[in-house]
């Protein structure tokens, strides 16, 4: 059980974490414009994946539930040089025998870094390398804390996008972005990512997207433990589709769900997020 | 799991392939019996004094035998002065390619032309490119008279004197769901009435606007393209639906009344700017916000839009392209090289040439009141220009010199090497973000 509301507790600060940036990651926000993107998540599971890839389902009366909110602050520093960071509040309620329910509420592991534009493709395209830092929100001297990984870490991540090739889409649009993320612990964990997005307008104002997640943590800790922290290595593919819907030219909102069909070491989860884009 | 992740990792891969595919397909295609393709080492062909300019010739033997020759390049001034000249021998067999680099000494700050040349036995090619030494470093001399702030001034009092008497018509049937398009009109110096298209975005209150001035004797129609701008689009005199007292060609719209400072087409026609102004100023209610208008235009509009910066500081931006007429003194000792003539010189010339009485002094007691380069130092506020180096209607010297004389320091240029009398997509583009991040528009 422990190790359901471990991996929980991962996939949803990745999905807490990331996925706000998908809104327009890679795309450099531009000198003397920011961005404010709050984010309001739901995750819930019951079932969880094996370290063989197999469901296993959960005790009755038991689940993993996440209340989250994120506020994701991007300022652009010049043309292609952007400053973003991410603070995550975590609720969460697990669940863990029918009647015995354990709640954890916080600030969990932001993300402070830099976001450089390396090449822009007339700018249809553009190629953009980000640098941050995780900062853990939350006491890390006193052990484990459900909100994070008590670690420090550091991330690195390439990211590419633009409009769609003419040819596939007139007006779509794709995001891809490659990260590495490495936490300062003895047992590390190394985390890589993939994510894919293609968005495409289905009126003036509204547009539907389709995120794919593939994720990775790596570490030496292999074993299964029911402390939350203990484990440290799994992967989960992910899709999320989204629908946004643009209210002004400063305010946009997205609603979006996902559900995680195969994974190791995590849950099988399900949720959806509602996220507005304030442009500044 | 495993499985998914090769279906994806593939997807991805066919995806980055299809974006490789169509950057491929975006280059262009060139035929010929041995191809020339000449590229400077500085993508903008734009060089420091202190560097060597260098290009590199990829060569191409398209043909299906041998072939020898040579290739040549000569590098003269803008003005076509002899300044190097040079040749390579070339072999190429069957399908072969070569590359060859050109390595020209440093040169002084300038423009220069340079010509490849291929020379086969039975095939002759040139490619003509144009380079930049420190465009920022270009001078010119203003030959502004006297009384030129004067004659402005007394322009605009008398500007001011015009009731404008302005009619909004709105236009249902040009109108959409997402744009209100209005026509307007006013009267303008000399009680010429002239005519515009407003267009205003349906959802919002207040707009920044994109207020365009027309090129030599275009016709502005409703400018629909622009979602997060109210678009007015001025027909200056004798341009598109304002032809009601002046209704001529190209070949003489330039030439109206050119031996007379006073009457000269372009007074009336700087001062329309200008009214279209006023016109912006008074109708707030329209949602127009009159703290943020831009004015753009190109080849005579990059002039007109200039000269409106320069005699109204309502003007928040400004953004030219290939801007006509500048530095209309040395225009014309570079045009003078011209194998073929070309406007705006070609009327000038052909105009001079069949009035006797009318000399080159003559001329520039008249235009030298409406050189843009004269307003140049007059603008205060940002500025972008774009300009395309193998341009002979605006040689490059004369943008340049233009934009030198500027007073504000808060401009930027965009060079394209391969554009004659006019810039690409990617100007646009960037001209976008520029206006963004001048207005602070999310």
């Amino acid at each position: 059980m422990r190790k359901t509301v471990t991996t929980s507790l991962y996939t949803c600060l990745f999905f807490v974490l990331i996925a706000p940036l998908t809104t327009f990651a890679g795309f450099p926000i531009g000198k003397y414009r920011n961005i404010v993107v709050p984010t309001f998540s739901y995750y819930r599971q019951t079932d969880r994946f094996d370290d063989k890839d197999h469901v296993i389902k959960g005790t009755p009366g038991t689940s993993f539930t996440s209340y989250s909110s994120n506020l994701f602050i991007g300022y652009g520093i010049s043309r292609k040089l952007d400053f973003i960071a991410t603070i995550p509040y975590l609720y969460q309620q697990n669940i863990v025998a029918p009647g015995y329910k354990l709640v954890d509420a916080g600030l969990g592991d932001a993300v402070v870094g830099f976001s450089y534009n390396l090449v822009n493709s007339n700018f249809v395209r553009f190629f953009s390398i980000g640098v941050s830092a995780i900062v853990p929100m939350y006491n890390i001297h006193d052990g484990p804390s459900p909100l994070g990984l008590s670690a420090y870490g550091s991330e690195v991540k390439l990211m590419y996008c633009g409009n769609l090739p003419k040819d596939v889409s007139t007006k779509g649009y794709f995001n891809l972005e490659f990260a590495y993320r490495r936490y300062y612990n003895t047992q590390g964990p190394d985390q890589i990512s993939l994510l894919g997005t293609v968005g495409c307008p289905v009126s003036k104002y509204d547009q539907l997207s389709l995120d794919i997640l593939l994720y990775r943590s790596f570490s030496s800790n292999k074993e299964f433990n029911s402390n939350v922290f203990a484990a440290h290595d799994y992967s989960f593919f992910k899709p999320q589709l989204n629908y946004g819907h643009t209210f002004t030219r400063r305010f946009s909102a997205f609603v979006g769900g996902f559900y995680v069909p195969f994974g190791v070491n995590t849950g099988v989860g399900y949720g959806g997020s509602l996220l507005g884009v304030i442009k500044i | 799991m495993k499985k998914v992740c090769h279906v994806i990792v593939f997807a991805l891969t066919i995806l980055l392939g299809s974006l490789a595919g169509v950057k491929a397909q975006e280059q262009t295609e060139e035929t010929g019996d041995v191809v020339l393709k000449a590229t400077p080492y500085n993508k903008t062909a734009l060089f420091t004094s202190s560097e060597e300019v260098r290009y590199r010739l990829q060569l191409h033997n398209n043909t299906k035998q041998q072939q020898n020759g040579r290739v040549l390049y000569q590098v003269t001034t803008d003005d076509g002065k002899k300044v190097t000249a040079d040749s390579v021998q070339i072999s190429l067999r069957e399908g072969a390619d070569k590359d060859i680099i050109v390595n020209i000494s440093k040169r002084n700050t300038g423009f220069y032309r340079i010509n490849f040349i291929v020379k086969l036995p039975e095939y002759d090619d040139t490619v003509r490119r144009v380079f930049g030494v420190n465009p920022e470093k270009v001078t010119s001399q203003l030959h502004k008279p006297k009384d030129f702030d004067a004659f402005w001034k007394q322009s605009k009092v008398e500007l001011a004197q015009v009731p404008a008497n302005y009619r909004v018509l709105e236009r249902r049937d040009l109108s959409t769901q997402y744009k209100k398009v209005y026509s307007v009109e006013m009267h303008s110096f000399g009680d010429l009435v002239i005519r515009g298209w407003l267009v205003v975005p349906t959802d919002g209150n207040k707009f920044p606007v994109h207020y365009r001035v027309p090129g030599y004797v275009v016709s502005l129609q409703p400018n629909m393209d622009n979602d997060d701008f109210i678009a007015f689009d001025l027909n200056v005199r004798g341009n598109g639906n304002s032809k009601d007292v002046i209704n001529i060609g190209t070949d003489n719209y330039s030439l109206i009344n050119i031996e007379n400072k006073d009457k000269y087409i372009y007074r009336g026609v700087y001062m329309d700017c200008l009214r279209g102004l006023d016109f912006l100023y008074s109708h707030s209610n329209l949602g127009i916000d009159t703290s943020k208008i831009f004015v753009e235009g190109g080849s005579q509009g990059g002039s007109l839009a200039l000269v409106t910066a320069a005699l109204d500081k309502r003007v928040k931006l400004l953004t030219m392209q290939v801007p006509l007429y500048a530095d209309i003194h040395d225009n014309f000792a570079i045009s003078a090289s011209y194998e073929q003539q070309v406007f705006p010189f070609k009327v000038f010339r052909k105009y001079q040439s069949q009035h006797a009485g009318f000399s080159w002094e003559k001329f520039y007691s008249t235009f030298d009141y409406y050189d843009p380069q004269n307003f140049a130092p007059m603008v205060k506020c940002p500025v972008l220009m774009g300009i395309g180096l193998l341009d002979q209607f605006c040689p490059p010297r004369c943008s340049m010199a233009l934009y030198n004389h500027i007073s504000s320091a808060n401009k930027e240029f965009v060079c394209v090497p391969n554009s004659t009398h006019e810039v690409n997509f990617n100007y646009f583009m960037f001209q976008n973000l520029w206006l963004r991040e001048k207005f602070r528009m999310p």
